[in-house]
């Protein structure tokens, strides 16, 4: 290699250094307050909650292991779930583990390989030996694994995204599933007063599951409902915006399905067309719901622009959103996303989990673990609008109330209040008569430790 | 047959005896399940291989047909009861006539142009794919449903439920395939396919009927590549149209580049730097776990290493690196020892 | 079933900037081409991550904007030189199918690191002649400059282009370059200076184009690296010849692609054109060629002639 190509190859990777120098500087970070020395060490009460005991004490026994599988390719990644799932049960480790075991937590990705998914679960089993899933988000993980769960008796707690997370008896996640969110949306807009809705979705897997949803709820309000999809990475904004705006009509709604870039790239499109007047209403489901979409949308959508929000504000007050909090700033687990719905999963999946270890005996085995994890009902969290449960129920959707949040200057703000998904939807319906029928979420609040 | 022959096919038994039989047992699942998908790859990877270094023709259309044989496959799995074999070969065939058209334009274009055409018909599909979506035992011509509570599997021999069993019957079959593909290249067609890379208008003149031998060549290509679309299908059970992209269709021949398009052997190669490598980076390094997209970067300066330093691909490369290797190691054993050696 | 006449008139505008985005980015593609044989599938891949630097600097440092478009447009140009002169000559005497390979390996090294360095937030680019906006009444809806300029851009790019190549020494020198690089160096042509200016004039191109089509398209680095692939319809429609050809092929791709758009009924709701319509510059593209060279059979010489 002559003289000149090597200078020329050292230029090249000088410039792709000094981007990452300038990208790094200004990733994502956590907060930059200084955090308490302290965290998540004391005595819980109504007023503060604590990791784990909260006695202070390093647990040094032998660990409980614990596995994930998340999605992480480029366009995808929730890994933010079970790294601050990891972030907490380091806070537990630092304050007596689980009487003394700490917990040490097997992460995978994958890159929506079904035969690379069906392989991880095997991998974290068999050879990592981990004895509960915990923070499960994938696009279809559920679909891929939930026979394997059935029949090696586990009970996974999760982030659903695929309709086996919400519709099998091993599943049980924290948030609502496009759906169910889609289904509050739309109630946001039948509330608004629109006279039709038009539902657009990216075209992935699973839409005519979805679907089903926002159709039932519109049936029962008679409002009519029409149902498009559009491919993903979308190419031309511009045309998916007029389509939307002519199918909705002045009186009519539009509720949108998207992550949350894909959705961002129509709300500019309909932007800079100068059509965001143009329909009644504009809502969309809970991947809209973070303070970056409403810094990248700009003030033009405050107020107007309703996002189904199917956890707290990361800014609530509550305990368990101030420990949220103090976990991120002590532990500083790398959050692409930062403060948002996704590490709030990963903090309330984690959560869960260390209670149903705390409130089971020795020895920590698989099969008394995850009886442990379906024993869970009636757990309270500020983050989450009613109690959780998982249950030994044919399907799980626990979380079914949620709120409905807007932009307001580069913030998510509340809307409306926590407010019931419509039991139109028939999966709702079910979940709510079981919910009934074994006393998931009533009754004596589950013992948080 | 000759000694080196001789030799050759006992290597190739004795590998083959080695992988059915001593790696179920020696590997755990999730590495079975991994080399699995090398496997399928790998025969994918043989009728890019075959149609880029047997016959000069190169096709950016194959995950485009692999998603075609994948779908067919599945439908016939969910459709009728015929057994698993039956419906790789129904799924084999299909693709195959499917194939053959893509291959039509090779008789008017050539090269750059022709991988591009073959290109736009990948895109074609992967536009329509997320709309018809993947058979999963719903009615109807295109047998998909989205019930809420789940939907079957494709379904796996009966003789090869579990993963270790299923891994040797994808073996198998994948072995009996790069045995037709050997038969191909050692009868009159590959005789016919060499002439045609060697020159089109030579092979004319010898009378060769090269739109014949090119429209074969992407029959077999594709043929092959449906049979992997029912073992994929078998593998992985449920599929899903965002697991195939357009661009997999342009790494695939660069992956099939960088294992060696003048040799079979390149194919296996393809196949496991494909599915294999990440996964091992995967498990050596959490960095890479943790970081995926360093993989790609890894991918991204692989190709470009390999088309710049080893233009016959690593199968070529790799035995001749070691054999550099060894002789600068007999060179360095000699100065140690004080003997003098030959120049090589 | 059809929507009525009134109900395109809107996809008439949003088509002609869908056309001006793909007529851009093939443009782009074959101009390097024409150059120096490389088709640059990084092209998209180069301006998304220009594109993504100056966001970082305009929304998380003081920077000025028009500096931080200048980074955009330098950060093209010096990946795209990089590139082309450390691994323009090894690969030179290759295949073409070789050299665009090579491409890929950069475009995979820039998805990778640009996914690592931005997740996939949303984000926006504003440019500020998005901000000038004129009302177009029959469709009814705001255009803004940025679109115009993009299609101007693309129509002055390939206006200059084509002169640049036909009429000036060097550009003659590049088509001869990229026509046989072995014969064309034994004629005296300082081939490696010439292809050095190639790539470099390609590489602002692609830094200026990621900037247009960070706005136009959207900030997504998966969305504007696999927009080549669609760019590649127009560029093939002209056989990777005429930079013209490209133009309006470019173009006319987009408008019937957003003309597809409001056919949401047809054959049936689920199955509709509209769905399928992002296959209008494949099957376009695919038909234009079969179309063009009926009646011709390739013979080729020798090897070298592919």
């Amino acid at each position: 290699m002559t003289v000149r190509r090597i200078v020329l190859a050292l230029v090249l990777a000088i410039a792709v250094l000094a981007t990452a120098a300038v990208a790094m500087a200004t990733r994502g970070s956590a907060t930059s307050t200084s955090s308490p020395a302290a965290v998540g060490t004391g005595t819980a009460s109504k007023a503060k909650s604590v990791c784990g005991l909260g006695n202070g004490k390093k647990a040094t026994g032998t660990p409980i292991k614990i596995g994930a599988i998340a999605t992480k390719q480029p366009g995808t990644d929730f890994t933010d779930i079970p790294n601050m799932a990891n972030a907490y049960f380091q806070c537990v480790n630092a304050n007596g583990g689980i009487y003394g075991h700490p917990i040490k937590y097997y992460i995978e990705t994958e890159q929506t390989d079904p035969g690379q998914v069906a392989s991880l679960v095997r991998k974290l089993v068999q050879t990592d030996h981990v004895v509960g899933m915990v923070g499960n988000t994938s696009i279809i993980e559920c679909a891929i694994n939930h026979k394997y769960y059935e029949t090696h008796g586990i009970y996974m707690i999760g982030s659903g995204i695929a309709p086996e997370c919400y519709s099998t008896s091993h599943i049980a996640a924290v948030n609502m599933g496009p759906r169910y969110s889609s289904d509050g949306a739309v109630q946001y807009e039948i509330g608004a007063g629109v006279k039709k809705i038009v539902f657009d979705q990216s075209n992935v897997p699973g839409t005519g599951y979805i679907y089903a949803g926002p159709q039932a709820v519109a049936k029962a309000a008679k409002v009519p409902i029409v149902g498009f999809t559009d491919n993903v990475p979308i190419q031309d904004a511009n045309s998916v915006a007029v389509k939307l705006v002519q199918a909705a009509g002045s009186n009519g709604g539009v509720v949108l399905n998207f992550t949350p870039d894909q959705a961002l790239l129509i709300l500019a499109a309909v932007q800079k067309l100068g059509l965001t007047t143009k329909v009644k209403a504009w809502s969309c489901s809970t991947p809209c719901n973070s303070d970056f979409v409403a810094q990248a949308l700009g003030t033009a959508w405050d107020g107007i622009f309703g996002v189904n929000a199917e956890l707290n504000l990361p800014s609530a007050s509550g305990p368990d959103s101030t420990l949220y909090r103090q976990v991120i700033a002590k532990y500083k687990p790398p959050l692409a996303f930062g403060l948002g719905s996704f590490s709030q999963m990963g903090f309330v999946e984690a959560r869960i989990a260390v209670s149903a270890l705390l409130n089971m005996k020795a020895p920590y085995t698989l099969k008394r673990v995850n009886q442990a994890f379906a024993g869970v009902k009636n757990y309270h969290t500020d983050i989450l609008c009613k109690p959780w449960y998982f249950g030994k129920i044919p399907l799980h959707i626990p979380n079914n109330t949620d709120r409905t949040v807007t932009p307001n200057h580069g913030k998510m703000v509340v809307k409306q209040g926590c407010f019931n998904i419509s039991a139109a939807d028939p999966g709702i319906a079910k979940a709510r008569a079981l919910e009934k029928r074994f006393k998931l979420n009533t009754g004596k609040p589950y013992p948080v430790k | 047959m000759d000694a080196s022959t001789a030799v050759r096919v006992l290597v190739i038994v004795a590998l083959l005896a080695f992988a059915l039989l001593a790696l179920p047992i020696l590997l755990s699942d999730y590495w079975i399940v991994v080399l699995t998908e090398a496997a399928i790859f790998a025969l994918v990877a043989l009728g890019l291989n075959l149609l880029v270094g047997r016959v000069g023709l190169v096709s950016l259309g194959q995950i485009g047909l692999l998603v075609v044989g994948s779908w067919v496959a599945a439908r016939f799995f969910f459709l009728t009861g015929l057994p698993f074999p039956i419906v790789l070969l129904i799924s084999g065939v299909i693709t195959g006539v499917i194939g053959t058209l893509l291959g039509l334009p090779a008789l008017r274009l050539s090269g750059l142009h022709l991988a591009l055409i073959t290109l736009m018909f990948a895109g074609l599909v992967s536009i329509v794919i997320p709309t018809v979506n993947f058979p999963n035992g719903g009615g109807g011509v295109l047998g998909h449903t989205e019930s809420s509570f789940g939907n079957p599997a494709v379904r796996r021999p009966s003789i090869a439920q579990s993963d270790p069993a299923y891994y040797r019957y994808t073996v198998i079959v994948i072995a009996v395939m790069f045995l037709l593909a050997l038969i191909h290249i050692s009868s009159k067609a590959g005789r016919a396919w060499a002439a045609i890379r060697q020159s089109e208008a030579a092979a004319i003149a010898a009378g060769v009927n090269i739109t014949f031998y090119k429209l074969w060549a992407f029959a077999l290509a594709s043929f092959l590549t449906g049979v992997a679309g029912g073992l994929l299908a078998g593998d992985e059970g449920k599929l899903y149209s965002i697991q195939f992209r357009t661009i997999d269709s342009i790494t695939l021949l660069a992956v099939v580049m960088m294992g060696g398009i003048y040799s079979l052997w390149g194919a296996w190669i393809a196949g496991l730097l494909q599915q294999l490598v990440p996964a091992l980076l995967n498990d050596w390094f959490g960095f890479f776990e943790r970081n995926p997209d360093f993989v790609l970067v890894l991918f991204g300066v692989g190709i470009l290493q390999v088309l710049v330093t080893a233009p016959e691909g690593l199968v070529n490369q790799v035995p001749k690196d070691l054999r550099n290797l060894g002789r600068l190691l007999a060179r360095l054993a000699g100065k140690a020892t004080g003997r003098s050696r030959p120049a090589t | 079933m059809f929507p009525g006449l009134a109900d395109y008139k809107p996809f008439l505008i949003t088509g002609l900037a869908l056309g001006g985005v793909y007529a851009l980015s093939g443009v782009g593609i074959v101009v390097l081409y024409r150059a120096t044989g490389v088709l640059n599938l990084a092209f998209g891949a180069i301006g998304a991550m220009g594109a993504l630097l100056s966001w970082t600097l305009i929304n998380h440092t003081s920077s000025p904007h028009w500096l931080a478009y200048l980074v955009c447009v330098a950060f093209g140009a010096l990946v795209t030189f990089a590139y082309g002169v450390i691994f323009g000559p090894p690969l030179a005497r290759r295949d073409p199918l070789v050299k665009a390979m090579g491409t890929v390996g950069l475009a995979l090294i820039l998805l990778g690191i640009m996914s690592y360095l931005w997740p996939p937030k949303a984000r926006t680019m504003f440019l500020p002649s998005t901000s000038w906006q004129y009302h177009i009444g029959f469709a009814g809806l705001d255009v803004n400059w940025t679109q115009i300029i993009g299609l101007l851009f693309g129509v002055l790019v390939t206006v200059g282009v084509a002169a640049f190549l036909r009429y000036t020494r060097l550009g003659t020198a590049m088509r001869a370059l990229a026509d046989d690089r072995e014969i064309t160096s034994t004629l005296g042509v300082p081939v490696r200076r010439v292809e050095a200016v190639a790539w470099l004039g390609s590489g602002v191109l692609a830094g200026f184009s990621g900037l247009l089509l960070s706005d136009l398209v959207g900030l997504d680095a998966v969305g504007l690296t696999f927009l080549v692939i669609s760019a590649l319809a127009a560029a093939l429609i002209a056989q990777l010849r005429s930079l013209t050809v490209t133009l309006i092929a470019g173009i006319i791709v987009g408008l019937c692609t957003a003309l597809l758009t409001p056919i949401l009924l047809w054959p049936n709701a689920t199955f509709s054109v509209s769905t399928y319509r992002y296959g209008a510059p494949f099957a376009l593209a695919i038909i234009a060629l079969l179309v063009m060279t009926r009646g011709r059979r390739v013979v080729s010489i020798s090897r070298t002639d592919r």
